[in-house]
């Protein structure tokens, strides 16, 4: 089925236009080329390929992964190839499958930010998502991702020398309040902010006493955290005019929809992919139904289309 | 057509929790038909055992990599397969294709939990058993029988396929054979994004569900233990 007679598209800022809102979320597609298999990626908005930094890194030790109610938690560590041979290996490969590309990137200094997002100007991204709430990693990300004279120095830092592809900021569910830091990432220039990543969690296997990830805390994502996501991004959307990119939990067209009617005007895939590699594509095959059902020929009609009050 | 050692992403549909599938390994793959061998763990497994002809399941597969048959230069090797508890489900379907030319050696804690023990005594070339509490084959574990069994020989007259706990792997290690072991990891995605079940090998980590989950045994660190 097609959406031709339904208007899905979407602009993150002025410079990059989706022909629709569902994009992956970063981790949960590699680097584009893994999902190609499933489906054809060119059907998305984007692809937010999996957070590169400027040098390789192994990654956390396992138990990385367990599964808690309704949800998963992860410590990764960021496991990635690294600035160059993402560039050089990675890159050429994701750009080839058709849809924009969104590199999300991670460093620890605002100094690495910007070399990391230089390189990828130049080598040709589509936009660039600024990891900084990556609950995983010592040094770095989440550090700017909760302090708010960092966070908006490094964003200016960042946009001071990147003028081609769009500037997403990744927020975490952490940042309080997450206003102040919206409207930071929108003063200095940001194209979007985008919302939330994982949401710090453990759990703990009584018999043993140890805790189920190695790193003993994770990021929690997945449907038990859809209503933070959405007060949040609800929140968000109030108060800032650039686009909020709606994550957390979405896993059908109609998730994607209360995202969009709290405020967001483009939502990202992420643990659902984990569960069904295809679920990109029918998060959005499902907003293409929904619109029908309603009625709605353009998906700019719902964002923030949230009803309150009395009837 | 899905190789010994591959496995399927098996999944309930419709649920938030369990959330995630989980990965099986191929037990047996007859007449159109995929069979699988789990024992019951946690919430999924619980649901699985009450699943009644005509209920469905999500699966997703066949994934990952294979047992390497003896080929080439290990052609004229001897392979001992090693089995510990329920990773018998893994190495069954290589054993269906080894047949008599093989040895299997089968451990667990006691004689019920040697599933499928007729099978595979029935197909093996030599096949050695050992419990814990002696109630079937020897009494020991299958580490020790397999230290016997290989002691005064040329290590190189054999080849190793194993799948067991950790443990009993880092164990088999130990002896210096060459051959293969399948790796077990908590694991979301058995496609290869989510990073989740990396093993560490001696050139980095490696994901069980697409490097592996068969590894080389000597390549892989055993960090846990």
């Amino acid at each position: 089925m097609s959406g031709s007679e339904l208007n899905l598209s979407v602009n993150i800022g002025q410079k990059l236009p989706l022909k629709n809102p569902v994009m992956t979320a970063s981790g949960t597609c590699g680097y584009g080329a893994e999902v190609a298999r499933f489906y054809e990626p060119a059907r998305l908005g984007a692809l937010v390929l999996k957070g590169i930094s400027l040098t390789p890194w192994p990654g956390n030790p396992c138990p990385r992964i367990t599964e808690t109610a309704c949800g998963m938690i992860n410590s990764i560590g960021l496991q990635n190839v690294g600035l160059k041979a993402f560039i050089k290996e990675k890159l050429p490969v994701a750009k080839a499958l058709g849809s924009p590309i969104i590199a999300n990137i991670l460093g620890g200094s605002a100094g690495e930010y910007v070399k990391i997002a230089r390189a990828l100007e130049e080598a040709g991204v589509d936009g660039i998502e600024l990891n900084v709430s990556c609950p995983n990693v010592k040094k770095g990300g989440i550090a700017f991702g909760l302090d708010l004279k960092s966070f908006t120095k490094l964003i200016k830092a960042v946009r001071k020398d990147i003028s081609g592809p769009a500037i997403i900021v990744k927020l975490s569910p952490g940042a309080q309040p997450i206003e102040a830091f919206a409207r930071a990432a929108q003063e200095e220039g940001a194209d979007a902010v985008s919302l939330i990543n994982t949401v710090p969690a453990m759990a703990i296997d009584a018999d043993s006493r140890r805790p189920l990830i190695r790193n003993i805390v994770g990021g929690l994502s997945g449907p038990a955290i859809k209503p933070i996501a959405l007060w949040l991004v609800y929140k968000t959307s109030k108060a800032v005019t650039i686009p909020v990119i709606g994550i957390g939990g979405i896993r059908t067209g109609r998730d994607a929809i209360e995202f969009i009617l709290a405020g967001a005007s483009a939502v990202q895939v992420g643990t659902a992919s984990f569960v069904d590699p295809a679920a990109p594509v029918r998060v959005l095959e499902g907003i293409e139904g929904y619109m029908r059902e309603k009625g709605i020929k353009d998906i700019s009609a719902l964002v923030g289309g949230l009803v309150t009050g009395c009837s | 057509m899905p190789m010994p050692g591959q496995f399927f992403m098996v999944g309930l549909p419709g649920r938030l929790d369990p959330l995630l599938k989980r990965p099986f390994g191929l037990f047996r793959h007859e007449d159109g038909l995929l069979s699988f061998m789990y024992r019951v763990r946690g919430k999924g497994t619980l649901i699985m055992s009450g699943l009644v002809p005509g209920d469905t399941v999500e699966i997703l597969g066949p994934l990952g990599n294979h047992y390497p048959l003896p080929e080439g230069k290990y052609r004229i090797r001897k392979p001992l397969l090693v089995a510990g508890g329920t990773g018998v489900a893994s190495l069954l379907p290589l054993l269906r294709e080894l047949k008599k030319n093989s040895i299997f050696v089968y451990g667990g804690r006691n004689r019920d939990e040697l599933l499928c023990i007729d099978e595979v005594r029935g197909l093996a070339g030599e096949f050695i058993a050992a419990t814990q509490d002696g109630s079937e084959g020897v009494r020991g574990t299958a580490v020790d029988v397999v230290t016997d069994l290989i002691r005064g020989r040329d290590k190189d007259g054999f080849l190793l396929y194993a799948c067991g706990p950790a443990g009993m792997l880092k164990s088999l290690q130990g002896l210096g054979l060459q051959g293969y072991c399948a790796m077990e990891e908590n694991m979301a995605c058995g496609t290869g994004v989510c990073l989740g079940c990396a093993v560490k090998t001696s050139t980095g980590y490696k994901r069980a569900c697409t490097e592996g989950p068969v590894f080389d045994i000597n390549e892989v660190v055993f960090e846990r233990f």
